[in-house]
């Protein structure tokens, strides 16, 4: 689905990623951990199409498509979806009222009719009944006044309600407690099916206990210096990052 | 936002940036008394009202223009200003098809259309162009009920008793220097009167226009709701762009007796300089209501554009039980400086005060909200609710809020609520991310924004004024 | 100098080198210098800004037994009642200011919960790094209890582990032969991507009065979760003085929920320091106080990092002829841009002689930053009383529901399910309805 050829990025002359290559296939769950600047966030928002970050080599293809051609909302249409790191507050957009633009443009996108009120309605329902948020939040002013966990879950809530066919999380566990971390996992993993991928950023394992990845990448000075399966995340809960960073010095 | 959009949006034509080619008929630059007889002779005015102008303008020959710190411009020049330009009209106007069809084309152009589908939805016009009324339609419908709705040179003539019952009452030649000015140039405008009991049965509506470079436009609208009754009125303006700066000072007196409503909402389309922040207008506007007991006025407007701004809708809730409100969205974009705002004067007992102000700041751009809540010490139980929001738009405009209160009845309850709130590149890439692009991101945290206002507007008014809200912001984050 | 302040004084020059630490030279400095800045200062009175509202002269006058002993004849059926006796948690228990062992529940696998004795006395490592980092020097009841503290909670847990049950640390006070003050100190370090959830309280069960000068140090690392909760039920012959200081890492989120419906007078001094960028700090409370009590939030969060949220909300209900004083400071540095920072105290004066004294401080010094601040101090909405009375709801319980559905709001972070359980049924019980009664 996703395939990354030596994707090299820079931000204002200050080269980030030097030469990623990463596959993503339909059904599968990826993890990419790393230490502190290795590159994570960096990696996302060029996928999501950050202008501030300059590719200046590699390529991006999504489905046989070239990405790098794409503005950020035609990625989105192509089913891309980035749950942000730190989300921002829109005030006076409010939750249901974002959510409804945001499908209905893709949809216009796609070349497709918007979706009916009502069905509307029911999926926003059903959607934050599964992530246990109050209908209260719909019609809150977008992220504003809501706590860090909150702003997580709400991010979920969108992913659940867009239906994505490639999900990146940049570091969604962040602030979580055990409780809210739980149910964030359960939302993740209720939308998994074969023809869609995961992709969870983090620094630590913790996340994994719940969405249990296929394959899992450590980024090291923007450039993936280490992939396995489950069992390396478990090893860098216990070793920590510096074995890598000797690996790789 | 990259630099190439921002080119194209600021090199495109602001939308009614053209000139019509008709016939002027124009007084010399300059104000004294001679002017001011000329301009009244022109309009064959009785004795009183020249008597009346004459008194202004020797009250405005003593006053000293005012200062205000936070809005910065270069002073006009009053005696380089025109103050009369009205086209030739060949004859006593019959019906719409005796308009001059040069005219007529200015007014499609404008997006007014004087045709079958207007007549249809109800909406009767009075068109002001360069200061002489052209066009007034269903003056007959409204006389079956007793309405009254023409141009205030009309009225002079037709409806002198209720002119001069009620001109200068709410807004004295002395209350202030612009005030003082348009009363005693002032050229034309409309007049309403809504008799007791009677439900005005449309929306009354009048167009703007500034014409000819140098003109000033002095407008005087006065409108009277008698006992009881209830209308609503619409102003919408828009301006040619021009290199000098031009001044708009008008007056706009509301009068709802006993138990009267009167709803007053303004679409206001000023070009606001270019991107240089060069020629520009000024826009310096005194405008009250006054409600008797039971009565209600509501203020409505959407503004953007205008170099200078500078203009306090404000209502004097003077009989028991009245209430007054405030509803606005003001726009500033390049370097446009708003300095807006309300006064909500509590004297009777039992008044209700509510205002909702939300400026949008983009650009060099600043906008500043002054607010006045005054409960007089026998305004029993005065409540006031007033929320004032500020939206920035990138990191180069400006915002500020000065309310003041002053309560000396110990019964009165004031809330205020003032918010501040960005919006920059990483809220608009959020939205991209979610599949929304730019300009419907834009759109969508504007109107979201500006909904609890918006909602107050008339239908049709609100439509135009969403549209105009997002060609007034294109390109402003970046 | 009060008699108390030479009365302690001296207990020092006696107890110094008996007290736990004495072999470590750093402690017995930190001690020493801490009570030389005493010695200085003394105890605040009105005339101080910071206890302006709040008279200690009362409390202060009493004769008190300063250095205390041990109580064997305490046993579990005593103090069941002041823990969480529907939940599985961790215990310590502490009587006098000694440590209970037969009372106590510890652990020592991935995470460390037990006492600041034994840390004092076998870590000195993790003594040096953290004692006194949290609290700053100068404050005078934080000194003296550097000086005296002798025992105390100890928590410590590692990096990715989350605590499995609550820990719940009680402090008893049963000295039958005079009025006691007591000193006792929290060290609770949680390390990186660490999680723990705390209850904690302080109870005299005796007949005499009591001054406990308390210091909790709270170290929060990055990404680490810490929920912490105060029952302030005491006696009404029990005064404390709780000096909470946090220190939080980046993309740390703590809580910190207070409950102060006991004592005779309560001062509760919490600090917040926010040392690293996206970090969260709460800070609730619900007060509701009665005839011959007070209780005094102070509160500070100091924001020195970009990018973090605070959010404070403190709920007061006062009867009789109570006394509540609250002051709220936020402190935002001017590197700390993108702030995030609410407070709102929220007041209800049930009694004409009931007194309330809010005092609200901003010090902003970034320019990009959202700060807000409300606070009301009023009386029941009359007019929603009349409608509750006019659908046949008696005077009293219509008060009683609607003060209880303004104080219940402030428990909405409370994530131990039976201590929000319990706080709620104090709380009905203070406002004197009957909780079947209510929604």
């Amino acid at each position: 689905m996703l395939k990354i050829k030596d994707l090299q990025a820079q931000i204002e002359d200050n080269q980030i990623l030097k030469g990623i290559n990463l596959e993503i296939n339909a059904g599968e769950v990826h993890a990419i951990m790393g230490p502190n600047g290795s590159g994570k966030s960096t990696l996302s928002s060029v996928v999501a199409g950050r202008d501030e970050y300059e590719v200046i080599g590699g390529t991006i293809d999504f489905e046989g498509e070239d990405l790098l051609d794409l503005a950020p909302e035609e990625r989105a249409h192509k089913g891309i979806f980035l749950s942000f790191q730190y989300p921002v507050e829109i005030p006076g957009v409010t939750v249901s009222n974002f959510i409804k633009t945001a499908i209905n443009e893709s949809r216009k996108g796609r070349g497709e009719e918007p979706m009916e009120a009502r069905e509307m309605l029911a999926k926003m329902r059903e959607k934050s009944a599964l992530l246990e948020m109050d209908k209260s939040y719909l019609s809150r002013s977008l992220n504003e006044g809501f706590s860090g966990g909150e702003k997580k879950r709400n991010e979920i809530f969108q992913m659940a309600m867009l239906e994505p066919k490639l999900a990146i999380l940049d570091e969604t566990d962040s602030g979580l407690d055990i409780d809210a971390l739980r149910i964030v996992a359960n939302g993740v993993n209720k939308l998994r099916s074969k023809d869609n991928a995961v992709v969870v950023i983090t620094h630590y394992q913790r996340l994994l206990d719940y969405i249990k990845p296929d394959y899992v990448h450590v980024l090291y000075k923007g450039r993936i210096v280490k992939s396995g399966g489950p069992e390396l995340a478990l090893e860098l809960e216990e070793r920590g990052y510096d074995w890598i960073k000797a690996e790789n010095a | 936002m990259s630099d190439e959009i921002l080119d194209e949006i600021t090199a495109s034509d602001y939308k009614y940036g053209f000139t019509t080619d008709i016939e002027s008929d124009t007084v010399p630059p300059g104000l004294n008394e001679e002017v001011i007889r000329m301009i009244s002779a022109k309009k064959n005015e009785p004795e009183w009202m020249l008597e009346w102008r004459l008194d202004a303008f020797r009250i405005w020959s003593e006053m000293v223009e005012p200062e205000w710190p936070n809005v910065t411009y270069q002073k006009p020049d009053f005696q380089a200003i025109s103050y009369y330009s009205a086209p030739k009209q060949k004859k006593e106007l019959g019906s719409l098809d005796e308009v001059d069809p040069e005219l007529l084309k200015t007014f499609e152009r404008l997006g007014i259309s004087l045709d079958e589908q207007k007549r249809l939805s109800g909406v009767a016009m009075d068109v002001v162009v360069d200061s002489i009324s052209v066009a007034t339609t269903f003056k007959k419908t409204l006389g079956e009920k007793g309405i009254i709705f023409c141009s205030m040179s009309d009225a002079i003539q037709e409806h002198p008793e209720l002119v001069r019952k009620h001109l200068g009452t709410i807004v004295p030649k002395r209350d202030n220097f612009y005030a003082a000015l348009n009363s005693a140039v002032f050229t034309d405008g409309s007049f309403c009167y809504i008799p007791k009991g009677v439900r005005c049965p449309m929306e009354l509506s009048t167009y703007f226009r500034i014409n000819e470079a140098g003109t000033g436009q002095f407008e005087r609208t006065l409108v009277v709701a008698d006992e009881g009754s209830f209308v609503s009125y619409l102003e919408g303006c828009t301006a040619p762009s021009r290199d000098e700066n031009q001044l708009h000072a008008a007056v706009v007196e509301l009068i709802a007796l006993d138990d009267a409503e009167i709803k007053y909402s303004t679409v206001q389309n000023w070009y606001p300089g270019d991107a240089n922040g060069l020629g520009g207008v000024y826009n310096f506007v005194t405008k009250r209501g006054l409600c008797e007991r039971n009565a209600k006025i509501s203020w409505t407007q959407v503004e953007t554009g205008s170099a200078v701004t500078w203009k306090y809708p404000s209502c004097i809730l003077k009989g028991d039980h009245s209430v007054g409100e405030f509803y606005s969205v003001a726009v500033t974009n390049k370097y446009q400086q708003a300095d807006t705002g309300t006064k909500m004067i509590h004297l009777g007992k039992n008044t209700k005060s509510t205002i909702i102000s939300k400026g949008i700041s983009a650009g060099k751009s600043h906008n500043s909200y002054r607010g006045l809540v005054r409960v007089g010490a026998r305004a029993e139980n005065a409540r006031n609710f007033s929320q004032c929001d500020s939206l920035l738009m990138g990191d180069q405009c400006g915002a500020h809020t000065f309310p003041y209160i002053e309560a000396q009845n110990p019964t009165a309850q004031i809330e205020h609520e003032a918010t501040t709130s960005k919006i920059g590149e990483d809220q608009l890439f959020y939205c991209n991310q979610r599949g929304i692009g730019t300009e419907e991101a834009i759109a969508l945290i504007v109107n979201g924004y500006c909904k609890e206002v918006l909602n107050q507007l008339p239908m049709e008014f609100a439509v135009e004024a969403q549209k105009l809200l997002e060609v007034s912001l294109e390109g402003s984050v970046g | 100098m009060t008699d108390l302040a030479q009365d302690l004084l001296s207990s020092f020059l006696v107890a110094e080198s008996e007290l736990n630490g004495s072999k470590n030279l750093g402690v017995v400095t930190l001690r020493k210098q801490a009570m030389d800045r005493f010695e200085k200062s003394g105890f605040p009175t009105t005339k101080d800004e910071e206890w302006k509202y709040t008279n200690l002269k009362p409390v202060l006058k009493q004769e008190y037994r300063i250095l205390l002993k041990g109580d064997d004849a305490v046993s579990f059926a005593d103090i069941k009642q002041y823990l969480l006796s529907d939940l599985d948690t961790y215990k310590l228990v502490f009587i006098n200011g000694k440590y209970s062992s037969w009372l106590s529940e510890t652990s020592h696998r991935e995470f460390d919960v037990c006492t600041f004795a034994a840390a004092l006395n076998k870590y000195p490592d993790t003594i040096a790094e953290y004692l006194g980092k949290a609290a700053p020097e100068g404050a005078t009841f934080v000194d003296l209890n550097t000086a005296f503290a002798d025992d105390g909670a100890f928590v410590r847990v590692k990096r990715n582990q989350t605590v499995d049950k609550p820990i719940e640390v009680l402090y008893l006070t049963t000295d039958e032969n005079g009025a006691a003050f007591s000193q006792n100190r929290n060290l609770i370090v949680v390390e990186e991507n660490a999680e723990v959830q705390i209850v904690e309280r302080h109870q005299n069960i005796g007949t005499q009065p009591s001054f406990t000068n308390f210091v909790s140090e709270v170290f929060a690392a990055a990404d680490s979760r810490v929920s912490y909760y105060k029952v302030q039920n005491d006696a009404l012959h029990a005064s404390l003085v709780d000096n909470t200081h946090i220190k939080q890492e980046r993309q740390s989120n703590v809580h910190v929920g207070t409950y102060s419906f006991g004592g005779k007078l309560v001062r509760n001094n919490l600090h917040f320091y926010a040392n690293g960028e996206h970090s969260e700090s709460h800070m609730d409370g619900v007060t509701i106080i009665s005839d011959g009590q007070t209780v005094d939030h102070h509160t500070l969060v100091d924001h020195a990092e970009p990018n973090c949220y605070s959010r404070e909300l403190y709920k007061g209900i006062y009867l009789g002829n109570s006394h509540g004083i609250f002051n709220g400071k936020v402190m935002v540095r001017q590197k700390a841009q993108k702030t995030n920072a609410f407070q709102q105290n929220d007041n209800i004066l049930l009694s004409d002689k009931a007194k309330v004294d809010t005092k609200p401080q901003l010090e902003i010094f970034a320019d990009d930053v959202k700060c807000s601040h409300g606070c009301t101090i009023g009386q029941l909405d009359q007019n929603a009383l009349f409608y509750l009375r006019s659908r046949g709801i008696p005077k009293k319980e219509a008060e009683g529901l609607m003060t209880y559905a303004f104080a219940s709001d402030a428990l909405e972070y409370v994530k131990i399910p039976q201590l929000e359980k319990r706080l709620n049924k104090v709380i009905a019980n203070k406002l004197g309805i009957n909780l079947e009664f209510a929604l």
